[in-house]
Formats: structure tokens, C-alpha cells, sequence
């Protein structure tokens, strides 16, 4: 962390620098989700928009926490705290998995469309009782 | 006492402890966040309708990220000026943080506005799938005039009395009854109250007598008897409804009731302990259930403990004189029919319900609900729309303005394919299936004519409201445009709502995580004007202090920073 005073001034050029990379992302993103020679994948929204426009965000945030919060030189003690977070995160997204595993789908789809239908018997995928 | 390591760093940590429990705060809030991200994912890939993709104003949004970012830099700026010992340019930094935390709350605040004004309906009617497509808009407002509803056309009298948004169903109400059992009546009665005002007398219809629970259990009274007692009576026939009035009944209600459930689980009670002695506790639940000798016993307890009952009535009903048209909210009515309406609390209020369409001026239509159902039918989406309400019905001038929309929306639809199709790119289902607002618009400049559509986007000339449109900067700007005008009859009314948590899932998370990060936004302001305001103190006894501590609530402004850096493209781009 800057702690001298020329070290100091020496970081703040860095984080005009970073904020204008931001602003930059940011019109990127919105760029991408509204002009068309930027709308990749098929027409309109679709999963490659969806993968650029994290990916874009996913690098955004990584340049506020490495430079704004210093993340680039901190103490181990804060990278435990914060990848501790950053586990227990991913682990409410991946409980979304579990989701997908339930024995008994309702009507006629295999598809996660989640059309309950209950004049149609439930169906058990997974071949087991 | 002085608080240890509030300058210096801890040497087995190398920290500053108030660092350390920033971070493990910002470790729990990246949980917190993770599983509302978690739930957001959740719900849009299990929705069983149509994700509502890029549903929300861009601008707003995009404003809010750079008045974020621009606050990040501030902040870090501020933190850098009290390393540097200059006091005058922290104030200033932190001035504009706290300016852009502002910006950013009333932003939050137009577009929440917005949402709240902002009316969707699903339609009912005939069609071969469940969706009859959705009309998204604005309700006008409307009166009474000759016992009619009636829509008030100018637009400067809408918060006049006597002026109610026009989703309301109105009864002609003759007759009230309340259900004393369920003693939650107060806000329904003062709403009569209000309506009925000093035009209309609500009076009880019968006395409401409970025999006296003394006079009861002296004996020596028959019924008939108990309840002609002075002591019976509660209200008198003739009395005015009031909230006092009604809690003197559910009162006696309430206490008669505990009376009488005394009394049958004493004698229920007296029947267990005899079945007991005579069977024994073998087998016990067969004999109650099954046996006669049970069922014998059961029948002897209520002929003793019928005429020991108070038995006081549940209902009381009042005649309303003359008929008042009631003007009550959807939302309120559970169940109606032609006769009556059933309140929420269970009052019933019996007379006429008068038609009752709900009018508004529609800015969007969405058939994407319609075709997706359709399409998991089996059923060809346009024949499922086109048997719709929405381009089936005919208004009172004879037309149909919504129908002429479709239409135009079809035309340009077979510019778009044609176009996309040299692209080798197909129309979304956006594009397909949903009319909106700025298209909405663009049609109606055109007189709602297909083939002058179809020449104005082949020409590139179509109106297109754009990203930028200040005109509506939050969503449809129905103070500028005047959209088209539709009645829907109320049997024609499906679910509706304003955009907020009660139309779907997309809002209900929307509002949940928005509202959470506007809430750190606040918090987030509040500790760092704390320092702004309060911190010279502290500034000229260790300005190192003050550093550490903007460092620790700027760090906290960063992570509401990095939140938003992903809400933003999430919530509003995709």
C-alpha cells in the first residue's frame, strides 16, 4: 500500500487512470448490449452477450478490488478473510446444481422450464424409485 | 482507555485491527450478495415465463454506474488527500462522494417511481393456452357520474375527490355482513365509513343479543327467555355501524365462544376419563373411532351441553340506506359474483356489482407468454394470439387501437426478418412477440397504418425513442405521449399488479438486491459523512487515525462499488 507521501501521489495517478478504464468498460458493456455491430452470438441477447458482458464486469470488479481496495499488496490474513467470502459465494451457486437433481419432474419435459402440469403423472428420470 | 491498534499494525497480524474487521465484514457481505446472486440465478433459469431481458431503463442504470465509479475514485482520493495532511481537499472529495451517494439515491428513487406507477394485466378470455397475452401501462383515473364508473379525462383532476384509479370494482351495496369471528374489520369498516359519508345511514339490522352467562347458570330461564333479558343485549337493531359498535359484538362473540369451547372440552374431557374406566387404555383410539358406544356417549354430551351454551350468532348484517356505491380495490375481493363481493376479512357486501372495466392507456403489448405456452403445446403461436381479447375485442368507438398496433408491430416484424435474414440472424422472440413502448410510439406517429411502418424502417426513417430518450428516462413517459386507450371488462381482467414484487419473480429479486445495495449506499454515505462532518477532531489529534478510518469506510464503498459493477449489466443489460 502507498504509504509515503510520494508513493501517495504516485497512486492517485493510478486511480484516475483506473476509473477512466472503468468508465471505459462501462460503455463497452452497454455498447455490446445495444449496438448492433457489437451484438455478438445471434441477434439480440443470448448467451455470448451474457459470457462478454460478466467477463467485461468479472474484470471491472477485479480492477476495484486490486487497485481501489489494494488487493495487489495486501497482508495474507486479508486475502484468507476475502477468499473465504469468495468460497462461501460460489458455494450459494453451486447449491443451484442441487436443484437439477430432483427424482420427480412434473409433465413431460426434461427441460428445466419448470411448467408444472399436474393433470400429466410425474416422471422419474433417474430410473430409480 | 485508549482502543489498541487503531494506528499502529498488530505485529502478528501486520494490520490495523480495524482492518481486519472490515474485511471480515466485507468476506460475510460477499456471502450475503453471493446468495442473492445465487437466488437471481435460480430464478431466471427455472422461470416458467418468459425472463423479462433488458425490461428496465438503461439510463438510470448507466448513470448510476458512473456516479459509482466516480464516487470510488473520490473516496480514494479523500483517503489520499488525509495521507498527504490536506485537510481542505478531503472535504472536498468527500463532499462529492457523499454528492454522488445523492445522485445515485434519487436516480434509484425516479426509477422505483416508475415501477410503482407502472400497471401490468394478464388477460383472460378465449384461447387454446393458458397466456392470453400481457398489456403493460398506465391506469387512468375515473368517477362516478349517475352511478356510473366514468373516466375523467382531464388529467388535472385526477387528485380530486371522489377520483379513484381506474381498477376499482364497484357494488351498489344494500347489505353488510360482518363475520365476528374474524375481528379484523377495522380498516374495511372505515373505508365504508368514508364512503358512505352523512348520505347514507349503515345500520344494524336486528338486535345482537348473547344470553347473560350468569342469568344462564342460575337457571330457572328458557331461551327465549334469556335472550329477551335486559342483560342480552349487545346492540340494538337500529344502531349505526361503527368500529365501536362492531367490537362490542366480537367482544361478546369472542367471550361467548370461549364459554361454550370451556364447556365441551369439559365434557369431551368427563367422556375420556368414563371410556377409560369402562375399556380400559388398551385399544382406546379403535373404540373412539369406530364404536357406538363412543358415538352414544358423544351424542348424550351434546344434548346436556346444548342448552348450557351461549351460543351467541356469528354474523350481523346492516342495511345500507339508500344503496352506496362501494368503490373497493381488487386486491381487497377475493370472490364476486353478480350479487355480492366477499371482502378479504369475510365480509360480505350484497347488492350490485356494477361494471366495473378497468381502463388504461396501454404502452407495451406482450404475447411471449402466449407463444411459449403455444410452443410447449404444440400450437402455433400466432393462432394462439390471434384469438386473443387483446386483437379480438372492439372498443367503444367501434375499433380496435390495439389491434392496429399488432399489426403494425407485424409489419415491421417482416421488415426485421427480411433484414436480419441477409445477416444470416434470426428475431428474437422480443422482436417476435412484444410490442414496446417506443414502438408503441413510433406507430401511432405513423396513424397505426402496417404499410407505412413497413416503408418508414425500410427507409431507416421509423421513430425510435433510442437509449437516450430523455422523454422517458425511467420507462413510458405518459405525461408526453398519449398511448392507446383501452377498456378491458373486468371478466376479461386476469392478474395484475404494478412492477414491484407481486408481478414476478424478476421484480421480486430485483427489488430485493437493488434495494439492499441502496440501503449500503445509505449506510455506506452515512459513515463516511460522519467523518466529513465530525472527523476534524480527530484530524488534528492523529490525522493518521482519520486516515485509517476513511480507508476502512472507503474500502466499504468500494465493495458497494463492485456489487453494482455486476448488478448493472445483469439486472438491466440482460
Amino acid at each position: 500500500m502507498a504509504d509515503s507521501i510520494e508513493e501517495v501521489k504516485k497512486a492517485k495517478k493510478l486511480y484516475m487512470f483506473i476509473g477512466l478504464l472503468l468508465f471505459f468498460f462501462t460503455v463497452i458493456t452497454v455498447m455490446v448490449a445495444s449496438v448492433e455491430w457489437l451484438d455478438f452470438g445471434g441477434h439480440g441477447f443470448d448467451g455470448v452477450d451474457a459470457t462478454i458482458g460478466l467477463i467485461i464486469a468479472a474484470f471491472k470488479a477485479s480492477l476495484v478490488m486490486f487497485i481501489f481496495m489494494h488487493l495487489n499488496h495486501e497482508r495474507p490474513l486479508i486475502y484468507f478473510l476475502y477468499g473465504l467470502g469468495l468460497v462461501m459465494a460460489f458455494f450459494c451457486i453451486w447449491l443451484i446444481g442441487w436443484s437439477k437433481s430432483d427424482p420427480i419432474q412434473y409433465g413431460n419435459s426434461n427441460r428445466a422450464d419448470g411448467f408444472y402440469n399436474p393433470d400429466k403423472p410425474a416422471t422419474n428420470v433417474h430410473g430409480h424409485d | 482507555m485508549e482502543i489498541p491498534f487503531v494506528v499502529n499494525a498488530r505485529k502478528d497480524t501486520g494490520l490495523f485491527n480495524s482492518k481486519v474487521g472490515i474485511w471480515l465484514f466485507l468476506a460475510s457481505e460477499v456471502t450475503l450478495f453471493g446468495g442473492l446472486f445465487s437466488g437471481y440465478l435460480f430464478l431466471r433459469l427455472y422461470a416458467d415465463y418468459p425472463w423479462p431481458e433488458r425490461a428496465l431503463p438503461v439510463l438510470p442504470g448507466l448513470i448510476n454506474t458512473f456516479v459509482l465509479i466516480g464516487s470510488s475514485v473520490t473516496v480514494v482520493f479523500a483517503w489520499a488527500a488525509l495521507k498527504m495532511r490536506e485537510w481542505r481537499k478531503f472535504q472536498i472529495y468527500m463532499g462529492i462522494t457523499l454528492a454522488c451517494a445523492a445522485i445515485f439515491m434519487v436516480l434509484k428513487g425516479i426509477e422505483y417511481n416508475a415501477k410503482f406507477h407502472h400497471q401490468a394485466v394478464q388477460i383472460e378470455g378465449p384461447g387454446p393456452v393458458q397466456g392470453k397475452g400481457i398489456l403493460e401501462g398506465h391506469v387512468h383515473y375515473a368517477e362516478i357520474v349517475d352511478g356510473k364508473l366514468t373516466e375523467v379525462k382531464d388529467k388535472d383532476r385526477y387528485h380530486d375527490e371522489g377520483v379513484f384509479p381506474a381498477n376499482r370494482i364497484l357494488i351498489k351495496a344494500s347489505e353488510l355482513t360482518f363475520v365476528l369471528k374474524r375481528p379484523a374489520h377495522e380498516a374495511y369498516v372505515r373505508e365504508i365509513l368514508k364512503q358512505a359519508g352523512d348520505d347514507h345511514e349503515i345500520t344494524l339490522v336486528e338486535d345482537y343479543r348473547v344470553p347473560n352467562e350468569d342469568e344462564l347458570h342460575a337457571g330457572g330461564k328458557n331461551r327465549t327467555q334469556l335472550l329477551e333479558s335486559e342483560k342480552a343485549l349487545v346492540a340494538k337493531s337500529g344502531s349505526e355501524l361503527s368500529i365501536d359498535v362492531l367490537e362490542d359484538m366480537e367482544d361478546a362473540f369472542l367471550d361467548a365462544r370461549a364459554h361454550d369451547k370451556d364447556i365441551r372440552t369439559d365434557f369431551l374431557a368427563a367422556s375420556w376419563d368414563w371410556i377409560r374406566d369402562e375399556k380400559g387404555d388398551d385399544d382406546l383410539a379403535t373404540y373412539v373411532v369406530e364404536k357406538d358406544i363412543w358415538k352414544e356417549r358423544r351424542k348424550e354430551d351434546a344434548e346436556k351441553f346444548g342448552p348450557l351454551m351461549l351460543s351467541a350468532p356469528g354474523e350481523v348484517t346492516f342495511k345500507v340506506d339508500p344503496p352506496l356505491i362501494l368503490v373497493m380495490k381488487p386486491g381487497d375481493i377475493p370472490k364476486s359474483s353478480k350479487e355480492q363481493i366477499k371482502l378479504r376479512d369475510d365480509t360480505v357486501v350484497k347488492g350490485e356489482v356494477l361494471p366495473s372495466p378497468m381502463i388504461m392507456g396501454v404502452d407495451a403489448i406482450d404475447f411471449r407468454h402466449t407463444a411459449m405456452r403455444a410452443e410447449a403445446e404444440g400450437i402455433d403461436p400466432s393462432k394462439a394470439i390471434e384469438q386473443s381479447w387483446i386483437l379480438t375485442h372492439t372498443d367503444s368507438h367501434g375499433g380496435n387501437d390495439l389491434k392496429k398496433a399488432w399489426d403494425c408491430h407485424m409489419a415491421w416484424l417482416r421488415f426485421q426478418t427480411e433484414r436480419l435474414e441477409k445477416k444470416g440472424r434470426v428475431p428474437t422472440d422480443n422482436d417476435k412477440y412484444r410490442v414496446n413502448w417506443d414502438e408503441m410510439i413510433a406507430y401511432q406517429k405513423l396513424d397505426f397504418i402496417p404499410d407505412d411502418v413497413y416503408k418508414a424502417a425500410s427507409e431507416d426513417t421509423l421513430y425510435h425513442a433510442g437509449l437516450f430518450e430523455l422523454k422517458g428516462f425511467a420507462g413510458a413517459n405518459h405525461k408526453e405521449f398519449d398511448f392507446p386507450h383501452v377498456e378491458i371488462p373486468r371478466k376479461n381482467v386476469g392478474f395484475e399488479s404494478t412492477f414491484t414484487p407481486k408481478w414476478n419473480t424478476y421484480y421480486a429479486i430485483y427489488f430485493t438486491i437493488t434495494g439492499l445495495h441502496g440501503l449500503h449506499v445509505i449506510g455506506g454515505a452515512l459513515v463516511l459523512g460522519y467523518y466529513l462532518f465530525f472527523g476534524r477532531k480527530m484530524y488534528d489529534s492523529n490525522p493518521e487515525w482519520l486516515a485509517n478510518r476513511v480507508e476502512i469506510g472507503g474500502l466499504f464503498w468500494h465493495f458497494v462499488d463492485l456489487v453494482w459493477i455486476f448488478l448493472f449489466p445483469i439486472l438491466y443489460l440482460m
